[in-house]
């Protein structure tokens, strides 16, 4: 795995810089002023790259909570609020020397060659990653990936539908097998199960229904 | 793709028809408990991206259906602009411009001209723009980067009598700070390329070219700035300062004009925006368009003539002019377009490829080996 992750990043470094190496060659904007200088090659670089690492943690993100999406998309806009304000008149003119790029984006970020090398930056990055993940789930599929294919082509599980229990097939289960749940705690511990009851005064019909729910291997 | 995965609504089973002795541990406990709300127990609805075939091959075929146009439209594009080079280092015995890069010195006065004829195939339409190219010229050197000052270039004037130290060694020369101080400004290219038309009747006629308008709006307008303010005069402005050590000529002389002069002479301007690559072109001129009719430069025999000052024998690098028409994505460069035809043929056929394996073995995934 880290030889794989090793060959990913020097795969992914080359093709951050080589590509806008080559786009920049003796480019111009399309109002033929300078477009290759210094300031917007970096300034080019550095948002392809922001671009691809946000696409490979949406890649590798596993559970997209509205936290996610807001630290994700916040992060691109934090970049793109930052660029422009180190590049701004303002900092420029407060402390002179330390924000030198000033103009760069405002004149970089208009070209569309520009922006056509990004696209095409952050694409040759993600591919491989993709191509290989879906080759793994094809060939070689984990098993939560089967489950998953299987639960696709069946559909969402509905709620079990409640039904009257016709026979009371032994409703109590050893405290062994409550205890691998959340929430039963209090009730293991509760010297419940101890002693011989009649089964309707320990659960009621719906806490059972509930109970089931939870237990894959309960069948009632 | 998308697989909703609501996180359990497991709650807390209700004890109530537990013992008293649940209930009063119960009772304590729920202090320190965190509440019940989504965000706090963890039940945030949820999303993940999953690849299934369903998705990333038409993904892989889309993409490489819209990258082949694309890059079909670049590269047509960029074939279709003109462009012509002439290099005039003269290098060779054979190159009229040998003599001028033999007999440098830095304090002749005599400038040395050179004349090279070459001649357009094609008229070249619409506003054509003069470029000059250079080679093995290192402009991205960071000590070489570094050595400017930028608020003695936006016409403070505490920094144009004591220049940073970045600007060392060309800070001070003879007791006098230096105005513009630093190696890129004293680097600058001081070549004069004029060119002419021969027309077919033998007159040569002078090709206008435009001084303005070459440099970026923000570099001229915001970023440098002449000292003393708007409207001065600049000499009395560079007052106790001195040129740079290799300029001919101080800087409130760099122009007549009085718009073009000082710091904000956009030729300077242009060069002290540093290039990214070792062989880079920069502006230089704009030859505008006439009218619609004629072609701003007709097809046949023309002249440069170039005011040799600038040497870059020592260094094996190269100086040349670049004549160049300009479209929407800029100046000519099949790199773009032939990029992307590749990446959308490779796209196009890895998601065939794709699309085979997905056939023969991925019905792995509808294997019986999957326990309940």
């Amino acid at each position: 795995a880290f030889v794989h992750i090793v060959m990913i990043s020097c795969y992914t470094s080359l093709v951050i810089f080589f590509i806008p190496w080559a786009a920049m060659h003796d480019a111009v904007r399309s109002d033929g002023k300078d477009v290759a200088d210094y300031q917007s090659f970096a300034l080019l670089t550095q948002t392809s790259l922001l671009i691809v690492v946000s696409a490979q943690m949406f890649l590798d993100t596993n559970y997209w909570t509205a936290i996610n999406q807001f630290f994700l998309w916040g992060s691109l806009a934090v970049y793109i609020s930052v660029t422009f304000t180190f590049l701004s008149n303002g900092l420029f003119f407060m402390f002179t020397s330390s924000f030198p790029f000033i103009g760069a984006a405002r004149n970089c970020l208009q070209q569309s060659n520009v922006w056509l090398t990004i696209f095409l930056t952050c694409l040759l990055s993600i591919l491989p990653t993709v191509a290989y993940r879906f080759l793994l789930i094809q060939l070689n599929p984990t098993i939560s990936d089967k489950v998953r294919y299987k639960a696709k082509e069946e559909g969402q599980p509905t709620p079990a539908p409640y039904r009257p229990p016709a026979r009371r097939v032994s409703t109590r289960r050893s405290s062994y097998a409550f205890s691998h749940s959340r929430g039963y705690g209090n009730l293991v511990t509760s010297r419940k199960f101890l002693r011989l009851r009649k089964p309707s005064s320990l659960f009621n019909r719906k806490e059972a229904a509930n109970l089931c729910k939870q237990l894959i291997f309960c069948r009632i | 793709m998308l697989a909703s995965s609501y996180k359990d609504e497991d709650g807390h089973i209700s004890v109530s028809g537990s013992g008293a002795a649940a209930a009063a541990g119960g009772g304590s406990l729920r202090n320190k408990k965190p509440e019940n709300t989504a965000f706090k127990q963890q039940r945030l609805p949820a999303w993940q991206p999953i690849l299934t075939a369903g998705t990333v091959l038409p993904a892989f075929f889309i993409i490489g259906l819209i990258f082949i146009p694309i890059g079909i439209g670049l590269y047509v594009t960029s074939n279709n602009i003109k462009e012509i080079e002439i290099d005039y280092t003269g290098v060779d015995m054979s190159s009229p411009c040998f003599n001028c890069s033999q007999n440098f010195s830095w304090n002749s006065t005599k400038s040395c001209t050179c004349s090279i004829p070459f001649q357009l195939d094609q008229p070249y339409e619409s506003n054509v723009f003069m470029y000059y190219g250079l080679s093995n010229f290192y402009q991205n050197h960071r000590r070489y980067v570094k050595s400017r000052d930028d608020s003695q270039l936006n016409g403070n004037e505490e920094s144009l009598r004591s220049p940073s130290k970045e600007c060392e060694p060309y800070a001070r020369h003879d007791n006098k700070p230096i105005a513009p101080c630093g190696a890129i400004a004293n680097s600058m290219f001081n070549d004069t390329l004029e060119l002419f038309y021969n027309d077919p009747n033998g007159t040569k006629v002078q090709v206008p070219l435009t001084a303005t308008e070459i440099a970026w709006w923000t570099d001229k307008h915001v970023k440098f700035r002449n000292p003393g303010g708007e409207g001065s005069d600049l000499a009395a402005a560079f007052q106790g300062t001195t040129k740079p050590v290799n300029w001919r000529r101080p800087v409130y002389e760099l122009d007549s004009d009085p718009n073009n002069n000082g710091f904000i002479n956009e030729d300077f301007i242009v060069w002290m925006r540093t290039a990214a690559l070792p062989t880079f072109r920069k502006l230089y001129r704009i030859i505008q368009r006439r009218n619609n009719l004629l072609p701003t430069l007709p097809r046949g025999n023309y002249t440069l003539e170039v005011v040799y000052n600038y040497p870059v024998r020592s260094f094996e690098g190269r100086k040349r002019m670049i004549l160049s028409t300009i479209s929407w994505m800029g100046g000519k460069n099949p790199f773009l377009g032939i990029a992307y035809i590749t990446v959308g043929s490779i796209c196009f056929l890895l998601g065939i490829v794709l699309l085979i394996i997905h056939h023969k073995y991925g019905n792995r995934n509808n294997g019986a080996d999957v326990s309940h």
